[in-house]
């Protein structure tokens, strides 16, 4: 009896100690945010939700973010191993400082800055804001950009009216016609549709992209580091991550759902109108030509040039493919 | 009856702004966005669970309470050495007044590269911001002590150690107060702030997570809740000096 | 018999910067015999409270030599209390605790037959049932009682009093001139008093130093031969008025030859 009773025993203990040896030997990567958690955020939520980054034996822990700079400092100082970040914050990291960062795959192949303006205004291109009042925030990136935009569609930065404020007074003072043109991102939009829906007036959007600002935004980036001493780990991750994006849009309310289990106060509906609303910069013609992640030599050049030109460094200086590793991502 | 009025008065008082809120923002038709009306921002805050209410209010009073009591075990030992040495008085004092006119916010982030992404950056945020009036009220009220009793203690040949302990200290005590006073609602401020830069919990990081999502309701609820603890922490302040120190509080308080 | 408190050419003087030098007290020469009661009056400035400092030995003097029981004074000593012209109790501490304090201070704990002394010294003082109060709740001149139990606990023979009553009223001042003179002829002590009041040196003392301002130095020593015990009728006695006479003198004509 004691015998037959220790064999299945044994075997027990055995499984016990090989499920516990794969679950020592998933691995364990640090993935940084580059702001607070919302519906933008949600491949990385639905990807683990899913079970995608499990299958590949990954354990993902998310670090919430202050800021692109932050998560590349935080990327770069080992605190993370692999984040999300604007590569033009890394592009300019880089060119200064050399930091031990590298980009590995686009998230947005399409900068989200925009203009908002009443719809009564009467406002439907960047040619349109001529001698029109603009507020922006003080810190958001799109501000590097805006006379690069002016200069490309014909106007000089004194045909317009620059008021920074603080990104709380955006919203009321387009509603109450203080200002005639909010730059935002195209992911908080919604939130300025919604101000106005209570003030009972309607908004349009101007895409940045759409006036001849093309070139890459958010995108993956990972410390050299990790690439080096995990290369295999790094792979893997990307694969799952990229299976997380498409899964995220293509179920947005289950992307929303899975980002508010683990962090209750982003909301659902306003998570789904988030991931809805930069489907565009994710999905156009440059990702159907490219893939999904892809970066290309020419479009990072171009990125570099807006980039160099608005904070008027020297283009030639700095070759942007420095800041790229194309080995851990291939398109499937 | 009338004593009880009497105390009752600023709650009440503050109780009675509430209604006025609501009917000026009513008539004036004041949009969510700019002020939201008390009803508004209570349907807020029933919208959130009571139990996320409890987890962003504990980490918040974690932080401010440890970072504060950090500071305490900073600043007084720090008082203690500046009053027995002018040499150090002289070297230290700037060297304070520069720590406490440097923006926190801006180091920040440096404190984060150093310090990691945990509390620790936080505990120290919250202590930079409060020990300095820790210190330099603790150092007056020590060196306002009477100099006969100095003498006395000299005559006495007491040690430096029960000079500053029987003596010196004892007579900082209602001088500490005020510091504390001050210090607790700094630390609260301190650990907001250390929210904002990093964390994940909290009422500062409830407070720009609402905002950044245009939830101003539930941000202004955010916002009653800690000017609550604020006071709950400044009036615990005032109940530990009136029951274990109740000597060191003018006449007019000690009832 | 040795003379209690002795001193010999005393002279001192304070470093005020690294150039100037400020004479405080010069020669100074007198001695206390046991049990005696010696006052010190003089203007403001005459150096008394360097005098202070160099008789509890909390300072040594330039030149010259203060001595106690024979021997040259160099730090302090417990046979010597002070009272100081405020009474400077500890607010957090009760009367009796208050009374204890040196003991406190100089051992770290007080043993129940000092709590003891220090109620019997309470009562010497009249305060005994204050011993659970807290000074905030005594008068100055209770205050002041209790400052006296206090330089009195380590059971000094020679006791230091730096103008203890100036702060009181006129009123409060004289009952506790009759009150010190009571509590020395139960507990006899050696005695210095530094007063600025003629009227207060003359009813207590035995013995009157006049000080002179700048740079301090005793100029008259004055024998008060006035009869013990002293009370009330001491001030009508026809002597006090003769006594009192000489010392304004001696510190007007002093002022008077200085301003000439």
């Amino acid at each position: 009896m004691p015998k037959r009773s220790s064999l299945p025993s044994l075997l027990f203990s055995m499984a016990a100690l090989f499920t516990a040896s794969l679950s020592l030997a998933a691995d364990k990567v640090n993935f940084q945010l580059d702001w607070l958690p919302g519906g933008d955020k949600s491949p990385i939520y639905v990807g683990i939700d899913q079970g995608f980054f499990a299958e590949v034996d990954i354990e993902v822990r998310i670090n919430q973010g202050r800021g692109s700079t932050e998560a590349i400092t935080r990327i770069a100082t080992g605190t993370s191993d692999i984040g999300i970040a604007d590569i033009v914050a890394l592009l300019q990291a880089r060119a200064a400082d050399n930091v031990p960062v590298k980009a590995v795959y686009s998230l947005l192949s399409q900068a989200p800055h925009a203009f908002v303006v009443k719809k009564e205004a009467g406002i439907q291109s960047v040619a349109d804001v001529k001698g029109k009042k603009v507020a922006t925030s003080p810190f958001t990136s799109s501000n590097i950009f805006l006379p690069l935009l002016l200069e490309k569609n014909g106007l000089k930065e004194s045909d317009i009216t620059l008021v920074k404020t603080d990104p709380g007074a955006l919203g009321p003072m387009l509603i109450t016609d203080a200002t005639d043109v909010v730059i935002s991102w195209l992911t908080s939009v919604d939130r300025y549709r919604s101000q106005a829906k209570q003030a009972g007036t309607e908004l349009d959007v101007i895409p940045w992209y759409d006036a001849g600002l093309e070139f890459y935004a958010t995108s993956v980036i990972a410390s050299e580091r990790f690439l080096k001493e995990r290369p295999d780990v790094a792979k893997r991750f990307l694969s799952a991550f990229h299976k997380s994006v498409e899964f995220a849009f293509a179920n947005p309310d289950m992307a929303a759902k899975a980002v508010n289990k683990k962090v209750p106060e982003a909301d659902i509906p306003t998570a789904i109108t988030t991931i809805n609303s930069m489907r565009t910069l994710v999905y156009n013609s440059v990702s159907e030509k490219d893939g999904i992640g892809t970066i290309t030599p020419e479009r990072l050049q171009l990125t570099w040039q807006a980039t160099a030109k608005a904070q008027n460094l020297n283009v030639t200086d700095f070759d942007p493919e420095s800041v790229v590793d194309r080995r851990f991502y291939m398109e499937q | 009856m009338n004593k009880a009025l009497h105390r009752y008065l600023p709650i009440l008082a503050l109780l009675a702004l509430i209604p006025l809120w609501e009917l000026i923002c009513y008539l004036a038709n004041v949009p969510n966005y700019i002020l939201p009306r008390p009803s508004v921002i209570y349907d807020a805050f029933i919208n959130v669970d009571k139990m996320r209410w409890l987890e962003h209010l504990w980490a918040t009073v974690r932080v401010a309470v440890l970072g504060f009591l950090l500071s305490i075990f900073i600043s007084l030992p720090l008082a203690v050495l500046m009053v027995q040495s002018s040499f150090l008085n002289r070297t230290l004092f700037p060297l304070l007044v520069i720590i406490q006119s440097t923006p926190v916010v801006a180091i920040a982030p440096l404190l984060i590269v150093i310090l990691g992404a945990g509390e620790a950056p936080r505990l120290a945020i919250t202590c930079l911001i409060t020990f300095f009036p820790i210190v330099v009220s603790t150092t007056t009220g020590m060196l306002s002590t009477p100099s006969e009793l100095i003498d006395l203690s000299r005559s006495l040949k007491g040690s430096v150690f029960r000079q500053i302990w029987q003596i010196r200290f004892p007579f900082a005590i209602p001088h500490i107060f005020s510091g504390l006073k001050v210090g607790i609602t700094l630390a609260i401020i301190g650990a907001v702030i250390s929210e904002f830069v990093a964390a994940e919990k909290g009422l500062g990081y409830f407070v720009q997570f609402s905002t950044s999502y245009f939830k101003i309701p539930q941000a202004f609820a955010a916002l009653l809740f800690l000017s609550i603890i604020s006071l709950l922490l400044f009036q615990t302040i005032r109940w530990i000096q009136a029951i274990f120190f109740a000597w060191s509080l003018p006449a007019e308080e000690q009832k | 018999m040795k003379p209690f408190v002795c001193f010999n050419k005393v002279s001192h003087q304070y470093q005020s910067n690294t150039t100037h030098k400020v004479q405080a007290l010069t020669d100074i020469n007198f001695h206390i015999n046991k049990h005696e009661f010696v006052a010190v009056v003089g203007p403001s400035g005459c150096g008394k409270s360097t005098l202070l400092k160099l008789i509890t030995g909390l300072m040594s003097p330039s030149e010259g030599s203060v001595e106690i029981f024979g021997k040259t004074m160099h730090e302090p000593r417990n046979e010597v209390g002070i009272v100081f012209q405020k009474p400077t109790l500890l607010p957090w501490l009760s009367v009796l605790d208050n009374v204890t304090f040196p003991l406190k201070h100089q051992h770290g704990k007080v043993a129940s037959e000092a709590k003891q002394y220090a109620m019997t010294l309470l009562k010497l003082v009249g305060l005994e049932q204050f011993a659970h109060q807290r000074p905030a709740q005594l008068s100055g001149g209770m205050q002041q009682r209790v400052g006296i139990a206090r330089a009195l606990i380590l059971k000094p023979e020679i006791l230091i009093m730096d103008e203890p009553f100036s702060a009181l009223d006129a009123l409060s001042r004289e009952i506790m001139g009759f009150e010190l003179l009571r509590i020395w002829e139960e507990e006899p002590k050696t005695v210095l008093f530094i007063t600025h009041s003629i009227n207060e040196a003359v009813l207590l003392a035995d013995k009157v130093l006049v000080m002179s301002p700048r740079p301090g130095t005793v100029v008259e020593e004055l024998p008060i031969d006035l009869p013990r015990p002293r009370n009330n009728t001491t001030l009508k006695h026809e002597k006090f008025a003769y006594y009192a006479d000489i010392l304004r003198d001696h510190i007007f004509q002093k002022h008077a030859a200085l301003n000439e």
